[in-house]
């Protein structure tokens, strides 16, 4: 290009501007360079301001050249952290999350470190706990998967979907043993991963085998003296625990690093508590939606009984109307028959009537009987409704004597198998039995799921009852009109009895009475014999 | 000679019973309503009470827990219409239960099961 073998093609705008073509190519030329030599050699007063002033003219060009450099390594990461903030903040899927975490921690093209360990709060247990790793165990395994990585040429989010697809599990199972030795409870506030999580501060731990600070034993399951521990807060919130580490290579883990990397934890702990949370949301959807076709179900139950029960009293009423004078045409007949001779020409005429009548109320006992069986006897049924809607009958009672019956619903309790009604009853002569002739009182009612069956206790913590008045408590008319009408509390047990359901009172030794139903949550053959029967 | 108190708000049954129970040797004296039995049952005592569920207006099991809590000496056998008050909780108070029929053999039976009871009751003490 010309005569300058510095001008390339590309530079044809340096020809028509002298100054460019100083600045960015003469000042770098060997031909400048001993151009300025003889220049000083010359002797010219100005040689020595010259060469002062291309001096730091490279000088100050070798540091932007270096900015720039810099600020594209900036632009690099920004861009970096956009895409995988773009990602993690779309998802709310958690294996999702926990992919593209870890995958931009240990890929070339995130921040290329050759191991990762994540670790998360488990609140219910009370554990900072392993739950997913990353990485090769080996040099063998690590130039294997640097090669696939080359082979495949992917983008990061290529590899975070390709790791949730194919290696999540496998790679989950393969530091199985060490995800567990890193599991920490979170009240061991000594132990570094849990000390490293309350500081929350990122901690770069180096030289962990001589540090006296740093115990062995993490170095050593980890196997490196350098590794650096990322506390995952979301908004001042614990969510867990990134430890990372170059296993394979080496590669000292610069402070730059580990800024870069910080920055990168916060949207990973915001994303792994979103989708936590969602996770936790779908879980209560579903349970409510099922809670709801629960209800559902429980009310057109409700609607088919009460229907079937209108039936039924039309039956009976219109069965009774019929009953009572056939009853007495037949037991008329009977006595007659009974003296009438074998030879009275009227004997035939009285047995037919005996007869007849008796199959008329043959008839009738058929109809009753079938109105019987549409009342439902047993089934299963929500207890929260039915100590919610016991209270809800009572609250007149209640309100007259100004008492109190506090219930709070327990969730999760499983449905219970029993005749509504009559448990119901139960609930209610109970709170009504224990309240007779008292106000301004209070007293508890609960309902908790132990064992294989569901304990609804109520507590009456006014009342003082010695050990030989429980035994009365139970024995009909055995007590005064203090402890109530003295018939209630018996009927109860048997009622009770009837269905196989345990009933327990008992007078704990600080005090008070405690009813105790024991209601079953499965059908057993044996309650399946008709109450009363 | 056993006697028996029935309870029934329907004057041929009444009728009926007596007549029953009578051949059967039993001294039975009847009432129509609640009021009449109490007065009856405070004049002259009474070895066993055949009563009725649906009295008109009043209901019989009210009489039966009365009964149970002043005098449950005294055996109360439960009669009705309807089988379903077998399934009914207070019923469960009575000594015995009857769907009343045209055939009261069944009744007989039950009087007769009740009254021996109560003997053997009597003779240990209880």
């Amino acid at each position: 290009m010309g005569d300058c073998p510095n001008i390339l093609e590309g530079d044809e705008a340096l020809l028509a501007s002298r100054q460019r073509r100083i600045l960015e190519k003469c000042c770098d030329c060997a031909s400048f360079k001993d151009d300025l030599r003889r220049f000083r050699e010359s002797g010219h007063p100005l040689a020595p301001v010259i060469l002062t002033l291309h001096g730091a003219h490279q000088r100050q060009k070798s540091q932007i050249d270096s900015l720039v450099s810099f600020l594209d390594s900036k632009t690099l990461e920004v861009r970096f952290l956009h895409e995988l903030g773009s990602t993690l903040q779309s998802s709310v899927d958690l294996e999702e999350v926990l992919s593209v975490a870890l995958t931009a921690i240990t890929a070339g093209k995130g921040f290329g470190m050759n191991r990762a360990f994540l670790l998360i709060i488990n609140r219910e247990q009370g554990l900072l706990q392993g739950h997913l790793a990353i990485g090769p165990r080996s040099y063998e395994e690590a130039n294997q998967t640097w090669d696939e990585i080359s082979r495949n040429d992917m983008d990061l989010q290529g590899l975070a979907q390709n790791f949730r697809a194919n290696k999540l599990d496998s790679e989950r199972a393969k530091f199985h043993d060490i995800l567990e030795q890193l599991t920490v409870p979170l009240s061991n506030s000594d132990h570094l991963l849990i000390s490293t999580l309350n500081g929350t501060q990122p901690l770069l731990v180096e030289n962990a085998f001589h540090n006296p600070d740093i115990s062995t034993e993490i170095a050593n399951l980890l196997g490196v003296d350098t590794f650096l521990l990322l506390p995952l807060i979301s908004r001042k919130r614990r969510v867990g625990m990134i430890i990372t580490d170059n296993c394979i290579t080496h590669r000292r883990i610069s402070e730059e690093d580990m800024r870069s990397i910080e920055n990168f934890s916060f949207l990973v702990a915001f994303a792994i508590e979103r989708a936590s949370l969602y996770e936790r949301l779908q879980v209560e959807l579903s349970r409510a939606t099922e809670a709801g076709n629960k209800l559902k179900e429980q009310q057109e139950l409700i609607v088919r009984m009460e229907k079937m029960a209108l039936v039924g009293r039309i039956t009976s009423s219109i069965a009774h109307s019929i009953h009572n004078p056939l009853m007495v045409i037949g037991g008329f007949a009977r006595s007659i028959l009974k003296s009438t001779p074998e030879a009275d020409p009227k004997r035939g005429f009285i047995e037919s009537i005996v007869g007849e009548a008796r199959h008329l109320e043959d008839v009738l006992d058929e109809i009753l009987n079938y109105s019987d069986s549409l009342y439902p006897t047993r089934d299963f049924w929500d207890v929260n409704q039915l100590l919610e809607a016991s209270l809800r009958e009572i609250q007149e009672f209640l309100l007259e004597r100004d008492c109190i019956c506090q219930f709070e619903p327990q969730e999760e309790l499983p449905l219970a198998y029993i005749d509504f009604k009559q448990v119901a009853y139960c609930v209610r002569t109970l709170v009504m039995d224990s309240l007779e002739g008292r106000s301004g009182e209070l007293l508890s009612m609960r309902a908790l799921r132990q064992g294989d069956g569901i304990h609804v206790v109520i507590t009456d913590r006014a009342r003082s009852v010695t050990p030989e008045d429980l035994d009365a408590l139970l024995t009909p008319f055995a007590i005064t009109h203090t402890m109530g009408s003295g018939l209630g509390l018996a009927l109860c047990r048997t009622m009770l009895e009837k269905q196989d359901i345990p009933f327990i009172v008992a007078a704990p030794p600080g005090g008070g009475v405690t009813f105790t139903i024991i209601l079953p949550t499965e059908k057993e053959s044996s309650h399946e014999q008709a109450p009363g029967s | 000679m056993s006697r028996l108190l029935v309870v029934d708000d329907e004057a041929n049954i009444r009728i009926l019973y007596s007549e029953e129970l009578a051949d059967e040797g039993y001294e039975v004296v009847t009432a129509a309503n609640t009021a009449e039995a109490i007065e009856k049952l405070q004049q002259t005592p009474f070895d066993l009470v055949v009563l009725d569920i649906k009295l008109k207006n009043e209901n019989g099991i009210e009489l039966l827990q009365k009964l149970v809590r002043e005098r449950h000496e005294m055996p109360v056998i439960l009669c009705s219409a309807f089988s379903c008050y077998k399934d009914d909780f207070s019923a469960w108070l009575a000594d015995g239960y009857i769907v009343k029929s045209g055939d009261l053999t069944e009744l007989k039976q039950e009087i007769a099961r009740v009254l021996a009871k109560k003997i053997q009751k009597a003779k240990i003490g209880l």
